[in-house]
């Protein structure tokens, strides 16, 4: 990969801030970048490459943001959006939000992070934890001892700082399944599949070794045990700090963690789920008088667990106008600026049905616009409980000053892309 | 930009910055510089303040120093004299004992773009190679580049390059990468970095070391490095195995490529590694950033070129989210069709129909034209949904299917019968061009079966003043003249109309002389006409082997990964590739019969691979004369070439057409390196097949003929037409043996069999 140079732009195409890292191709390109990207928006062809010349844009868009990266070789593209989404990464852990606004207030400190991120077009230090060691933005109360390198952008493990210290020394784990879901209008499941991840909050001393013990059903297998249910995980990805060669070998997920917040696994379940929320809607639209929908919500999951902050969004014309509902749980509300009505239920006991109605006016002058016809999306969080039944069996905590320390175990299924398919 | 005020801004900068009570007071002292970067980033000119920025950049505070470092690397080129005065500050800075001061002074030193500052950074550079600080030897390593880029077209410093290839060592992995980086850019003009086999073994221990960015470039350079010997290749493609399910999508992707090149000789290896890496290729297909999903179909796309069945069972995958961007959806469309099976065909057919009524109307038209792509090998189903997508009367939507039905009955003319019935009074619902276009040439070529055609006809004769477009007016002209040959008496009045219009009113020339032309070709009998405009379009006889080949890996290897996929060229590709096979346009050798070439039964493969042993004899034989089979050549450029050349060699070989299949046929030269491109049927007189091969840097083109049994001297005896460019005798010699001893090996077996 090479970028030349990197640009943020605002909606309009005004460069926020830029910076010039090879000097092979000129600055003024960037101002071609918009039109062209409306030329090919018109044309319904929009594409994440632009090509000016022999200039290539690669860009992607952030809140009220165009991020570019300008490149006259054919560079590994993936490679650049990679680091642009790394640019997103870094500046959103610094700023909360990224967007117009925090770009102009930390302009210092974006010039700062610009600077340490990429060198003559090359990625050089990208990891926001290690920046966030020396690059603050305290940096503007005028300290002037807090300016050395810090260890890790030396150390042999470039995750973690040495000399941690805490009081109490603790580990949280998180392990978090997203249920995906497509269903077909008439009903039926088209794709389903489970994305889960294993996130670490590691509050530890020192340089400790972890090994966590999962029911993996490789990892059963080959040690001969059959007892309990297991599970089997396909495109496993590990942080970079666990030991790749030992889990190739025995399975063993074995690690130095990295300090406070990380996300230490990711794996996909390709089994066939139950949608866990099942959702049936009948959607009548009486042209120039009224819509009507029916929606029956039902928990397809064990009685004793409870699904949480339920949004059932269902989608209706852009025309609609006096809303009326009537719900059997939670309330119903008409967000007109996305064209839904949003249902939410605050508790969802499995086992369950609800119902919503709601009844719309449609003006008597009808919108000529051909209208796209979105899903049924659905959101929800069912604590305590994995749909892939995925355990964390124990958490091995090593170091050297032997102190004792705790793991937490905490599990979460929730929504990812849910969606059904309507008739109207 | 300079704006109302500016002058006023720059001046109140000016003496605040060198008012020394602001001096002395620190954080009064960074918050103007803060005030000028602003400005200098609103694209306000504060070059005029550069003395008192140099200034101000002796300080111990740190982000001051990087501000004014910014503002001196942005003016440096403007103001090249008085940057020569910071220089001497940022050399002092080169020295300072906090590395990070250290670090920062010289990649901003190294970053001013102006004459003549080679010679400053020299010094510090090399010092900074050997700075104890890895934070430091990061920057002088890239600063060596930045140097040579300064200064492209002088010589090589060569102890600079040996100082680099030696930090290839260092313990810092950022220091060893950048170094691969500078030691790339320094030596382009000479090919570029040196990867022998101890750097190259060292970069591959190194690769668990180095973060995400470092991996991915490391594995590209690593395709520079062609190993010795099987054992160390296999040695080497088991340590990259990890690589290939690592977590960042960009590395999986790098390692595949470097895998695919170095295993170019075994596509055992590269089949197998292509099968490992589906499932992590698919998990980027759903990558939660959508230009990483666009790279990740991009790259699918290419696998399938040349294991189509590979996805196969993951179409789901590909079906299209509601919110996904139209370039993801068109690239997923297009993967969709190609993975279509018996097993699927069915819910992939529901869900494009899903799409064709969406409300963008280039993804519905797309969809349609998948749908479209589908039916050549899946007629009745689709055909059936195109039918009733006609019903919707949506123009867009109508347009869109009449043009999927003419490419259609191209392929398949037995579909034609339902489009006629289908085409039957959708005429209304169009008003674009393509659509019309395509509307009328049906008309004309299907004009007999649709009953009302000329009345459609005679619908858009009628409102041919307000047409603008005369390629439409040149195809109703076409389809008028085809329809009066079949249906004269309802046809004759409309067409003395329309002639008579087109010569006397119409004003594109273009136009003009094509009514002309049929005006005089009417004149001349209606049988020429009918000759001329009715003659066989092909040689029905002449049918591609197979839609489009399973291509070898190697072909795309070597753009995967790159930015040349994602650009949309795959795309073009394919879309040649798929259109040649419709202009075969033979129309040298008329013959009648529409038979379709059927694909022999399975059981003959067995016979297949009695063969091939004996045939792999041969082949070796045909490496020595180094036939290679090169890149395809598609349909349409071998008979272009066909056409152009000039017959270089003839001669009757003495042998008679081998009994095999013709897929034994076309499965023994592709052993020895010919590929065959067409076949007559089995059972066809005369009997031809034309094929193509390289050898010596010519491209020989081929065909066999075995005349018909009449003729007697012919039986039994294959005619070989050899047309070659360029000319290369001893090549066309080594062809001949080969071809000679392929055919004589599969007569022996016929006859023995």
């Amino acid at each position: 990969m090479s970028a030349s140079a990197v640009f943020v732009l605002d909606l309009k195409g005004k460069v926020l801030i830029c910076r010039n890292y090879k000097g092979d191709v000129d600055m003024s390109e960037i101002d071609h970048f918009l039109t062209l990207l409306m030329q090919q928006e018109e044309e319904g062809l929009m594409c994440p490459v632009i090509s000016h010349g022999s200039v290539h844009f690669m860009w992607i868009k952030h809140s009220n943001l165009y991020l570019v990266a300008t490149t006259n070789k054919n560079s590994n593209a993936s490679l650049v959006y990679a680091f642009l989404y790394k640019l997103v990464e870094v500046f959103t852990e610094y700023f909360k939000e990224l967007e117009e606004e925090s770009i102009q207030d930390n302009f210092v400190v974006v010039y700062e992070l610009l600077d340490e991120l990429m060198d003559f077009g090359f990625p050089q230090t990208t990891d926001s934890k290690i920046l966030q060691e020396y690059i603050t933005q305290e940096g503007n109360k005028l300290e002037v001892a807090k300016t050395k390198v810090p260890t890790t952008v030396t150390n042999a493990v470039s995750w973690r700082s040495e000399g941690l210290k805490y009081k109490k020394n603790e580990v949280f784990i998180d392990v978090i399944e997203s249920i995906n879901v497509l269903v077909n209008a008439n009903g039926s499941v088209m794709s389903s599949d489970i994305v889960g991840s294993i996130k670490l909050k590691t509050m530890l001393s020192g340089m400790p070794e972890l090994r966590l013990g999962l029911n993996d059903r490789v990892l059963f297998a080959l040690t001969g045990r059959d007892k309990g249910k297991t599970v089997a995980m396909e495109d496993v990805k590990f942080h970079q700090c666990v030991r790749l060669s030992r889990f190739e070998s025995d399975r063993t997920i074995s690690f130095i963690p990295p300090d406070g917040e990380s996300e230490l696994m990711s794996y996909r379940i390709n089994t066939h789920v139950k949608p866990l929320i099942w959702i049936e809607s009948v959607i009548e639209k009486f042209s120039h008088s009224r819509v009507e929908i029916m929606v029956k919500a039902k928990g397809q999951f064990k009685k004793q667990s409870v699904a949480n902050n339920v949004e059932v969004r269902v989608p209706v014309p852009s025309d609609a106008d006096t809303p009326k509902f009537k719900t059997s749980t939670g309330h119903a509300k008409y967000v007109p600026e996305k064209n839904l009505v949003v249902w939410t239920i605050k508790s969802f006991p499995g086992g369950k049905e609800f119902l919503m109605r709601a009844h719309f006016g449609l003006p008597s002058v009808e919108n000529d616009e051909m209208e796209g016809k979105p899903p049924i999306t659905v959101k929800f969080e069912i604590p305590y409980f994995t749909v892939s039944g995925i355990q964390v069996r124990y958490m091995k905590i090593i170091e050297k000053s032997g102190y004792q320390a705790l793991p937490w175990v905490r599990y979460i299924t929730q929504s990812g892309d849910y969606q059904l398919r309507t008739n109207a | 930009m300079p704006y109302f005020g500016s002058e006023e801004t720059v001046k109140d900068l000016k003496r605040a910055l060198s008012n020394p009570n602001v001096q002395t007071d620190r954080l009064r002292y960074r918050n103007y510089i803060i005030r000028v970067i602003r400005s200098m980033t609103q694209g306000l000119d504060v070059s005029s303040l550069f003395m008192d920025m140099v200034k101000a950049s002796a300080t111990v505070d740190i982000v001051q120093k990087k501000l004014v470092y910014l503002y001196m690397v942005t003016y440096a080129s403007r103001k090249p004299d008085l940057a020569l005065l910071a220089i001497n500050t940022l050399r002092k800075d080169c020295a300072d004992p906090n590395p990070m001061v250290r670090g920062l002074a010289l990649r901003n030193m190294c970053n001013f773009r102006m004459p003549g500052i080679t010679e400053y950074i020299q010094q510090p550079i090399l010092s900074g190679l050997r700075d104890k600080a890895s934070y430091v030897r990061r920057v002088a390593v890239l600063g060596c580049a930045k140097m040579h880029s300064l200064q492209p077209n002088t010589e090589i410093d060569p102890s600079m390059v040996n100082e680099l290839y030696s930090l290839l060592r260092d313990p810092d992995p950022v220091v060893m990468v950048n170094s691969l980086r500078a030691l790339e850019e320094i030596l382009r003009d000479e090919g570029g970095v040196v990867i022998n086999k101890p750097i190259a073994h060292h970069l591959l221990n190194r690769l668990k070391d180095l973060d995400s960015w470092a991996q991915s470039e490391v594995l590209t350079f690593l395709l520079r490095y062609r190993p010795r010997s099987n054992d160390e290749l296999f040695d080497i493609l088991s340590l990259l195995d990890d690589f290939l399910h690592s977590a960042h999508a960009p590395v999986m992707a790098a390692t595949l490529r470097l895998f695919l090149h170095l295993a170019t000789a075994h596509p055992a290896v590269q089949a197998d590694a292509l099968l490992r890496v589906h499932g992590p290729l698919l998990a980027t297909c759903g990558s939660a950033s959508r230009e990483l999903r666009f790279a990740g179909l991009c790259h699918v796309q290419q696998v399938l070129r040349s294991q189509p069945a590979l996805y196969g069972n993951h179409y789901k995958r590909f079906f299209c989210g509601y919110s996904e961007p139209g370039y993801i959806k068109f690239r997923k469309m297009e993967i969709l069709v190609e993975l279509v099976n018996d097993e699927n065909v069915a819910l992939v057919l529901e869900e494009l129909k899903s799409y064709c009524t969406d409300v963008s109307t280039e993804l519905a038209q797309a969809a349609i034209a998948a749908i479209g792509r589908i039916g050549r090998t899946y007629n009745e189903k689709c055909l059936d949904i195109l039918t009733g997508l006609l019903a919707l009367k949506q123009e867009h939507i109508a347009s869109a299917v009449i043009q999927t039905f003419r490419d259609l009955v191209w392929f398949c003319p037995k579909s034609s019968v339902a489009v006629c019935k289908a085409v039957e009074g959708c005429d209304e619902s169009l008003q674009d061009d393509e659509g019309k276009q395509a509307l009328l040439w049906l008309l004309g070529e299907y004009g007999e079966q649709i009953s009302g055609a000329p009345y459609v006809l005679e619908g858009f004769i009628d409102s041919l003043k307000v047409e603008l477009c005369s390629v439409v007016k040149m195809e109703l002209l076409t389809a008028a003249v085809k329809l009066f040959l079949c249906r004269p008496a309802e046809m004759q009045d409309i067409l003395g109309r329309l002639l008579h219009y087109c010569i006397e009113e119409e004003s594109d020339m273009c136009v003009r002389d094509r009514a002309l032309m049929y005006y005089r070709l009417l004149q001349s009998g209606v049988d020429e006409t009918r000759k001329v405009l009715l003659g066989p379009k092909s040689d029905p006889s002449m049918t591609v082997l197979t839609g489009r080949p399973e291509e070898p890996v190697n072909i795309w290897a070597s753009s995967f990964n790159t930015l040349g996929p994602l650009c949309g060229t795959v795309a073009c590709l394919e879309n040649t590739s798929a259109e040649n096979s419709v202009q075969q346009l033979h129309s040298a050798e008329e013959k009648d019969g529409a038979e379709e070439f059927k694909l022999s039964p399975p059981e003959q493969t067995l016979r297949t691979e009695a063969i091939e042993e004996e045939l792999s004899c041969i082949a070796d034989a045909a490496e020595e004369l180094n036939l290679t089979m090169g890149p395809p050549l598609s349909h349409e450029a071998f008979e272009r070439l066909w056409l152009e050349l000039q017959v270089a060699h003839q001669q009757a070989l003495g042998i008679p057409r081998p009994a095999e299949t013709l897929e034994t046929l076309q499965a023994a030269f592709q052993l020895v390196k010919i590929q065959t491109l067409a076949f007559t049927r089995t059972d066809a007189v005369p009997w031809k097949a034309y094929m193509y091969s390289r050898a010596g840097g010519t491209l020989i083109l081929a065909e066999l003929l075995q005349g018909a049994p009449e003729e007697s001297e012919s039986i039994g005896n294959l005619l070989v037409s050899v047309k070659q460019q360029p000319e290369n005798q001893q090549a066309i010699r080594s062809f001949f043996s080969v071809l000679t001893n392929v055919l004589q090996t599969l007569s022996s077996h016929g006859s023995q069999n």
